[in-house]
């Protein structure tokens, strides 16, 4: 029964742990708009947590500078299992208009498995709304995974 | 006939006395016969003293040995006599557990000083001093035992002057501050000795009952008041203990809180309820509530503004004689149950906290909050013990230090609503206050020293050896005991203690012959009182051990569906399990003891700025604290009690 | 035999009440509720929709399901323990409330002063716990926590002694018994107007107690990540987090006990009084919804002063009016 539980609150409950990796600060409002009363992911039981070791999922945005990629792997390393890779916007998925610069190591498959990419620039909160749903369906089969 | 038994008090005082001599005369070179010594004499004067509960709290007796057979003539005491009656046997057996638990403490923490002849010639005189004073029934024998007390404690403060060169610091303000509550002592009993013409406790008590108060005996009452205050480091007389606790071997400490502060505290509730029977002028007992409140307050705030553990304990120590000095002072029977039952918790918890201190100083070699970090992990013994005598002390249930403080409570607010006067209730209030302020500087202690970061300089401490862990754990079970069993506790140690205090036509009687108390009008206080309510901490206990095992065999018997446990793997840190810094590899970054706590002292600065000025350090300003202090006593004593 | 089975009857009753009424179970499920209707009410005074009352349920049964990483600068045993240490003490803490004049399972067994030391044990088992994960920001976390503490015990106090003074008279009382017998007799002591700034102080301390906004300056997860529970995760998290909502719990039912428990219901007294409970718990709650939804979170010195003035201010007046008699 509590397996049941437990499996089925995984996608009640998502918590979010945010890392800008170098973003133009877009997405990252688009993020902060989703938690406002308009969109209020809150309903779906989101929450913003402080740190890692609260998290569910963690949302990368920017596209992974040289300077943050040491520390956005260490800060992955650090979240507990079962958890979920979300990246908003292009710059994560491609380096956007980035590519090709000496300080961006984007794409950030190169470095870990990625569970949704939200595209777009920016995303519209709509669209990550849909990708953090996703993504908390993801966590549920991690979890039914790992028993 | 004389029982076998009634030579003990003599001999366990005698003994440890000349202990000290044979140390000092065979123990200079060899240290198995130095150490074989000391702790044979202190372990028969503990059994001794130990073996006195059967005759003296069983039966009701009360113990007098005249020395050398100088019994009353003609209505008069010439000798000393000894007489050993509740009150004394109760504080002889705090003094003969401290000294024994810190004698096997001196094993190996001292074994790395030079000269440690004179380290067990002086800690057996002050054993023996302390044991002598308990068990006295002559005022002058108790001057003089004070003065061995002050003289071999201050030897004991500077041992370590070598190495630590503040020693002699805080040995010389001891030594001034010692001397001036000396002398105030001996100017009380010579004047007590004009008025009464005799130097017996007993008969003082029978005689100042029948003749009422003098301004003599009333002057001579102001300054050995002040004189024990003076032993028993109250606010304003408190500042050389600081320095004395804090730079003295962490063993001396524990005699210091142990023993040589319950002295003082002996030597005042023996003055005030048994010499000259104060106890129901609410006046003079408000003065000595009102110190105590004092002592306590500032006794733990100043601890809050430490970083060395020993100095921060040496102002809970303050604190908590408060505590005691307060709840005595409220001249109830409750209030002496409190009283005198957190005297015997804070001997264990305080005894407790100055070993682990000793352990964390033998093992570090610092007892700088700043500098400690991380211990837990290589000392988990020692951790353990603090961890007890740190609840213990903060009043947490089901620990000693909250079953003595809950009877406080009690009793303060009793008299507060009994007597109509709100200053009771202040003081209630800041006994209530002080307990969680403990808290917070022991949660300093707790996170700067045991828990946090590892400093690279502690990687590799070990661990104390057992001869040192064996009397912390002896401590931390009887803190454990005394506050689960607090009821035969005071029922069957403190409450002949109380009944002595409070009904001294016994002790007249057995010194000067049966029917001399009544004659001089001694009438024994109303005994009655009743526990406002109740607490039951064995019951709790067992609920909490049971559901706790419970929830924890769910936990793990439900491994499968509950999450994984990810343990680290010993030697290496990988990212995993290293600490989380926002992402940066994980670097040294201790909170450190002095940085906690912020917004409270911010908040509080205009006093802390006050108090701390006030501690100046300089020895003349100490004096003139002593001086202010012993005119408001006697000023009290003038206006209400003539 | 009899005797054997009556004993074992005993048992079994003593077990009921630690681990389903009004204990572990009662207050555990009572407490996430509570939670749940604080984050759905607040969430309607921002207009939002907010998230489902049960959502602090499926945030607890996520945790447990989630991985436990003990760093490596933790101490296993203490880092463990603390959480569960604090939840044992908070169920076992209910077992002395009398609701509505019926006694309580243990009555007997403690009185208010004790009330107040076991309510010290989660936020110590808190400061022990976060203390023992070795991490810098648990460490400004405890010592906001210990502050905190510091600010809203001296009104605390305050408040208990009103009460003990005004239930007992000349002769004073510290035993809850008491406390729910005079109220039968008296009403409640809300409807006193001496004791009325009391209530007040107490309605703010339970806040500060919990540790909501603008009273959360120990968990603060916007300057220091969550403050003592920065490096836990899974299921000493999950009874964390349970234990926050059980200490609301906790007091709101002490509340209840203090000054709201002069309604006289009969033989009524389990369905009514179960009534009555959730009404003023959830009326308790809302009153801390309020506080929250129209406040930020204080400085950790403001807060300390704010406890300190204001709060042991109020607490101080029904102190004095009680003393002369009002």
């Amino acid at each position: 029964m509590f397996k049941k539980l437990i499996a089925e609150s995984m996608t009640k409950s998502p918590w979010i742990y945010h890392v800008n990796t170098g973003s133009c600060n877009g997405c990252d409002i688009e993020l902060v708009a989703c938690l406002t009363p308009r969109y209020d992911v809150e309903r779906y039981g989101f929450k913003l947590a402080g740190t890692p070791r609260h998290a569910d999922i963690v949302v990368v945005s920017g596209p992974i500078t040289s300077q943050s990629k040491d520390r956005l792997i260490r800060t992955l390393e650090q979240v507990p299992n079962p958890h979920c890779v979300v990246t908003i916007g292009s710059c994560p998925q491609s380096g956007n208009v980035f590519k090709g610069s000496y300080s961006v190591e984007a794409p950030l498959e190169k470095f870990c498995e990625v569970d949704v990419a939200i595209a777009g620039c920016t995303p519209k909160p709509e669209a990550i709304i849909e990708g953090l749903y996703k993504a908390a369906q993801i966590l549920k089969k991690k979890r039914e995974a790992m028993q | 006939m004389i029982q076998f038994y009634e030579h003990f008090p003599v001999i366990s005082v005698m003994g440890l006395f000349l202990a000290a001599f044979l140390v000092e005369i065979f123990g200079n070179k060899n240290k198995t016969i130095r150490y074989g010594i000391s702790l044979i004499a202190c372990l028969a004067a503990a059994a001794m003293t130990l073996y006195l509960i059967i005759p003296v709290f069983r039966d009701g007796k009360i113990i007098s040995y005249w020395m050398g057979g100088w019994a009353p003539e003609g209505g008069y005491a010439f000798g000393i006599g000894y007489e050993i009656d509740g009150l004394g046997l109760f504080f002889g057996i705090l003094t003969s557990i401290t000294f024994l638990m810190s004698v096997i403490f001196s094993k190996r923490y001292m074994e790395r000083d030079a000269h440690l002849g004179h380290y067990y010639t002086l800690f057996l005189m002050l054993a023996g001093s302390v044991l002598g004073l308990v068990f006295t029934g002559d005022v002058f024998n108790l001057f003089i035992m004070i003065e061995i007390m002050t003289f071999a404690a201050v030897a004991l403060t500077a041992f370590r002057h070598g190495k630590h060169p503040e020693a002699l610091e805080g040995a010389f303000k001891y030594l001034v501050l010692g001397s001036i509550g000396s002398s105030l002592t001996l100017l009380g009993v010579a004047l007590l000795y004009l008025s009464t013409h005799t130097l017996n406790m007993a008969q003082i008590s029978a005689l100042l009952s029948s003749q009422g108060f003098k301004p003599t005996t009333l002057f001579a009452f102001a300054m050995m008041l002040s004189g024990l205050a003076v032993k028993s480091f109250v606010v304003p007389f408190h500042t050389p203990a600081a320095d004395a606790y804090a730079t003295a071997p962490a063993s001396v400490s524990t005699l210091f809180s142990g023993m040589v502060n319950k002295a003082g505290i002996y030597g005042m509730i023996r003055l005030t309820y048994i010499l000259f029977r104060v106890m129901d002028r609410e006046s003079v007992m408000l003065l000595l509530a009102l110190i105590g409140a004092l002592t306590m307050f500032v006794g733990v705030t100043m601890a809050l503004a430490q970083h060395d553990f020993k100095r921060l304990l040496a102002f809970h120590s303050i604190s908590q004689i408060g505590y005691v000095l307060m709840s005595v002072g409220l001249g109830s029977v409750l209030g002496l149950y409190g009283g005198l039952f957190h005297a015997l918790n804070h001997t264990l918890f305080k005894g407790l906290l100055f070993l682990t201190a000793g352990a964390v100083y033998y093992a570090t070699g610092t007892t700088n909050l700043d500098k400690l970090g991380g211990l837990a992990k290589r000392m988990p013994a020692t951790t353990a013990c603090f961890l007890v005598g740190a609840f213990a002390i903060s009043g947490i249930p089901p620990f000693n230090g909250f079953a003595s403080k809950w009877l406080i409570y009690q009793a303060a607010y009793e008299k507060a609503v009994q007597s109509g006067n709100f200053v009771y209730v202040i003081i209630t209030i800041t006994a209530l206050l002080v307990s969680v302020m403990t808290l917070a500087s022991f949660i300093k202690v707790t996170s700067a020293a045991f828990l946090g970061q590892q400093p690279a300089s502690l990687k590799e401490v070990k661990e104390v050896p057992f001869s040192m862990q064996l009397p912390m754990f002896i401590m931390s079970a009887l803190c454990l005991i005394c506050g689960l069993l607090y009821r035969p506790v005071l029922t069957y140690l403190v409450g002949p203690a109380v009944s002595a205090a409070m009904d001294p036509s016994a002790y007249i009687d057995t010194m000067m012959g049966s029917g001399y108390a009544i004659t001089h009008g001694v009438l024994p206080s109303s005994m009655g009182f009743a526990m406002i309510s109740a607490w039951d901490p064995r019951f709790w206990l067992l609920l909490f051990i049971i559901v706790t095992c419970a929830v924890t065999l769910v936990a793990v018997s439900d491994a499968r569906t509950r999450g994984p446990v990810s343990l680290p793997q010993p030697g290496e840190t990988d990212a995993k399990h290293a600490t989380f810094f926002g992402g940066e590899k994980s670097t040294h970054s201790h909170v450190s003891g002095s940085d906690l706590f912020w917004g409270f002292k911010k908040d509080l600065k205009g006093y802390f700025h006050v108090i701390g000025d006030l501690h100046s350090g300089r020895t003349n300003d100490y004096a003139l604290w002593v001086v202010l202090g012993v005119t408001v006593i006697m000023l009290f004593t003038f206006i209400f009690l003539s | 035999m009899p005797e054997f089975v009556s004993n074992l009857l005993n048992i079994l009753l003593v077990a009921l009440h630690v681990l389903v009424f009004p204990g572990l179970l009662f207050a555990a499920v009572g407490g996430l509720l509570l939670a749940g209707i604080d984050r759905k009410v607040l969430a309607r005074m921002q207009r939002r929709v907010g998230p489902p009352i049960v959502q602090p349920f499926y945030d607890f049964f996520k945790l447990m399901g989630k991985e436990t990483i003990i760093p490596a600068a933790a101490r296993p045993g203490i880092y463990q323990a603390a959480p569960i240490i604090g939840m044992v003490s908070l169920s076992l803490m209910m077992l002395f409330f009398p609701i509505f004049g019926h006694s309580a399972a243990f009555a007997t067994k403690a009185d208010l002063i004790v009330i107040l030391y076991l309510l010290t044990i989660p936020a110590v088992a808190l400061i022990i716990g976060g203390s023992a994960s070795g991490s810098p920001f648990a460490g400004v976390g405890i010592s906001r926590e210990m502050v905190v503490m510091l600010g809203y015990e001296l009104p605390l106090v305050m408040v208990l002694l009103t009460v003990a003074k005004k239930v007992g008279g000349d002769t004073m009382t510290f035993a809850l018994e008491d406390i729910a017998v005079w109220q039968l007799a008296n009403g409640s002591l809300l409807f006193h107007w001496s004791m009325i700034p009391a209530a007040i102080a107490f309605l703010l301390i339970i806040p500060a107690e919990v540790g909501t906004q603008p009273f959360d300056v120990a968990e603060a997860e916007t300057e220091i990540c969550e403050g003592p529970l920065i490096e836990y995760s899974g299921a000493p998290l999950a009874i964390f987090k349970l234990n926050t909502a059980m200490k609301m719990f906790v007091m709101t039912a002490l509340f209840q006990v203090l000054f709201l428990g002069g309604i006289d219901l009969g033989k009524y007294w389990l369905l009514g009084g179960a009534v009555l409970f959730v009404i003023s718990a959830v009326l308790t709650v809302l009153c801390m919804t309020f506080i929250h939804a129209i406040t930020a979170r204080l400085k950790v010195e403001h807060l300390f002063k704010f406890y300190w003035t204001v709060v042991a201010g109020l607490a101080l007046v029904s102190l004095v009016l009680v003393w002369f008699g009002l």
